[in-house]
């Protein structure tokens, strides 16, 4: 079952040969021009400025969907957080910046950042390609204006925020608007040379967090989602790799989880969303669940055998997570751990679980996959409770970091 | 805002049209849009989006449906799927991933919920009542999920550890490590300032006007919030 080449016993129907045959050979075919290209062109004629990848954020190239190269900055970084991990899931963001610390990375995460509002506006439509457009650069230009480049938390973001940079690029009167919209506010019109989302960063780093590792995890099997706002909403710089999946998956999460010695286990419906559908986790809850645990958990387990879901996105974490409770009512009794990739990568490499991977926060039952791992979270969950008796004793938070132009009140 | 004629039917939606439902004026509205043309390239009534579309496995809901009718010009019947249909799209962009043509269904119906919502279509009362929440959150300081938002009584399907996550919460969230998440009612610590500018570009884009539309009670609810802020961010400038 552990394999990063695709399972024979597993197919997934017809969506090899779709992928093969018009995905990536009618992208490849029909190559619409790279937009950094025209970028660098825009750039040249004085029309935008752009945020340039320098030798400081000390990137690391890879390879995309259409065989071009993405640099991504490993270095110097600037977090764009996710409203819905820090507000949810708040072990995601944390692990992010564990590992920055104990890689002796420099980077930013202040306060001057707004959320880039796409959840709202694919559930809700209450927004607009010029408000979108705006919030993105507004985000951009706050980054450029402290010299680091931003790293997008969230998938929903990085997705929203390529296609806001082809649009901008690829429309004058988009660009226009949104310049006149940034003097308002005291900014200019910046673009990213490239969208970089975190699992990138993660993957391509991967091989110096597995070195990190000091739990076995070669008996744990992993079910990865691939989240559909990273590798299908602006599918053609998303990193593919030969060695994961004989390059025809993306690469980030499964080549994490293969490099810290995880097992891999494929599924047949591996493609499918989880069931968020931005305005469905609000308003169609029943779709939520009965996706969520119908085409993802259940075949996670019933096929894959699997111990944990691995995710890579916000709003898939607490679909699949969150969801599993209610399947019981239908005698589904799954209780399948389900944390993103750079939380299993912090718990191997001997995070502590509450303090710094908030566990605690996860819903489905990950207790046992973390006695499978051989972690020891009741002695974590002992001095976690300890810690909150010290707070409410009124004692000074610990921190992983502190920003340097704001102290705590 | 910006009145010129041109940018607002390109680029965005004409303020002078909110309320008008006539059925060509929508049809004209979403094949007018800067992003048209990027998420509809023709079709060949193949299916192979609605294949793999999971709204349509749970739905009687089709993308392959929703791109044939536009493209039939029937605006009529482009007008009746404005108000529920195409409200079941999952916003996975799974047919973009897979169409031989290069569409994007989920594209289609992003522009296309945005024109009902600006037209106020009737069911998108109903359809965002839920969401007043995050409206509220969104609009005020930019975060669409706070932690004080996951409360037992709005998840009651999500089992019995979601008290343990709002019990408690200020100092739960004190022990996260990391500065900027120590708060309960935003995600992280959002500066005034911050939130300052976002509602200029609210302002700006008509996003303002259109929620004054939609739920003029909520609207009300944040005007007063942006007067507050803004006194204070203009008194420390
Ligand atoms: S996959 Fe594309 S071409 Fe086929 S029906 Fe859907 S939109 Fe039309
Ligand atoms: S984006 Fe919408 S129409 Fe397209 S596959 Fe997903 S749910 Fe279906």
């Amino acid at each position: 079952m552990a394999s990063n080449t695709i399972d024979s016993s597993i197919k997934t129907t017809g969506w090899e040969f779709v992928t093969k045959t018009v995905d990536k050979r009618a992208l490849i075919k029909n190559q619409k021009p790279d937009p950094r290209e025209e970028l660098a062109e825009l750039e040249a004629q004085g029309e935008v400025k752009v945020i340039h990848i320098t030798e400081e954020n000390q990137p690391i190239t890879v390879e995309t969907l259409l065989g071009r190269t993405k640099r991504i900055p490993t270095n110097k970084l600037w977090h764009h957080k996710s409203c819905g991990q820090c507000g949810n899931i708040p072990g995601y963001p944390t692990s992010i910046m564990w590992f920055m610390n104990k890689l002796g990375l420099e980077y930013l995460d202040e306060t001057h950042q707004t959320s880039c509002t796409a959840w709202n506006y694919h559930g809700s439509g209450t927004s607009n390609l010029v408000a979108l457009a705006s919030v993105a650069v507004r985000n951009w230009h706050r980054a450029y204006e402290t010299g680091y480049f931003p790293l997008i938390h969230c998938g929903t973001s990085f997705g929203n925020y390529k296609e806001m940079r082809n649009l901008l690029i690829e429309h004058k009167d988009l660009r226009d608007e949104v310049r006149r919209i940034m003097h308002k506010v005291g900014r200019e019109l910046v673009i990213p040379e490239e969208i970089v989302h975190y699992s990138e960063w993660l993957h391509v780093l991967r091989d110096r967090v597995a070195a990190m590792r000091v739990y076995d995890v070669s008996n744990i099997v992993t079910t990865v989602h691939p989240a559909c706002h990273v590798w299908k909403l602006v599918p053609e710089d998303v990193i593919y790799d030969p060695a994961v999946y004989g390059g025809e998956r993306p690469a980030p999460t499964t080549a994490i989880l293969l490099e810290l010695g995880a097992q891999v286990a494929d599924y047949s419906t591996w493609y499918d969303c989880c069931g968020f559908g931005f305005r469905h986790i609000l308003t169609e809850r029943e779709f939520s669940r009965s996706f969520s645990l119908e085409r993802k958990i259940k075949v996670m387990v019933e096929e894959a055998h699997s111990d944990v879901a691995i995710t890579q996105d916000t709003g898939c974490t607490t679909t699949l997570d969150k969801n599993q409770w209610i399947g019981k009512a239908h005698g589904y009794n799954y209780d399948l751990p389900v944390i993103a990739d750079v939380q299993f990568a912090a718990l191997a490499a001997g995070a502590d679980p509450y303090k710094v991977v908030q566990i605690q926060w996860h819903t489905s039952g990950w207790q046992k996959l973390l006695d499978k791992m051989g972690i020891d979270w009741r002695a974590s969950k002992d001095a976690y409770e300890a810690y909150l008796e010290e707070l409410r004793a009124g004692k000074e938070p610990d921190q992983l970091y502190i920003p340097p132009v704001e102290q705590p009140v | 805002m910006s009145h010129d004629k041109d940018t607002v039917t390109h680029l965005r939606l004409n303020p002078d049209d909110v309320g008008q439902q006539d059925a060509q004026s929508l049809l004209d509205a979403i094949q007018s849009d800067l992003r048209y043309e990027e998420v509809i390239h023709g079709c060949l009534n193949c299916g192979v989006c609605s294949g793999s579309c999971p709204s349509h496995r749970f739905f009687d809901y089709s993308p392959r449906i929703v791109v044939q009718t536009v493209l039939s010009g029937d605006a009529e019947a482009v007008k009746g799927m404005m108000d529920e249909y195409i409200w079941a799209c999952a916003q996975c962009y799974t047919c973009a991933m897979r169409c031989p043509f290069h569409n994007s269904p989920g594209g289609l119906v992003m522009i296309m919920r945005e024109v009902a919502v600006w037209r106020g279509m009737e069911a998108v009362h109903r359809l965002l009542k839920p969401y007043g929440r995050v409206l509220l959150k969104v609009l005020s300081i930019g975060n669409q999920l706070t932690p004080d938002m996951i409360q037992p009584d709005f998840f009651p399907d999500w089992g019995p550890k979601i008290p343990w996550s709002s019990t408690d919460l200020a100092i739960k969230r004190k022990a996260i490590p990391v500065y900027t998440l120590q708060v309960t009612t935003s995600a992280w610590r959002v500066s005034p300032e911050t939130s300052y500018e976002l509602y200029s570009i609210y302002e700006e884009t008509g996003v303002f006007r259109l929620i004054e539309e939609i739920d003029p009670n909520l609207y009300e609810v944040v005007a007063d919030m942006v007067e507050d802020l803004r006194d204070m961010v203009e008194s420390a400038r």
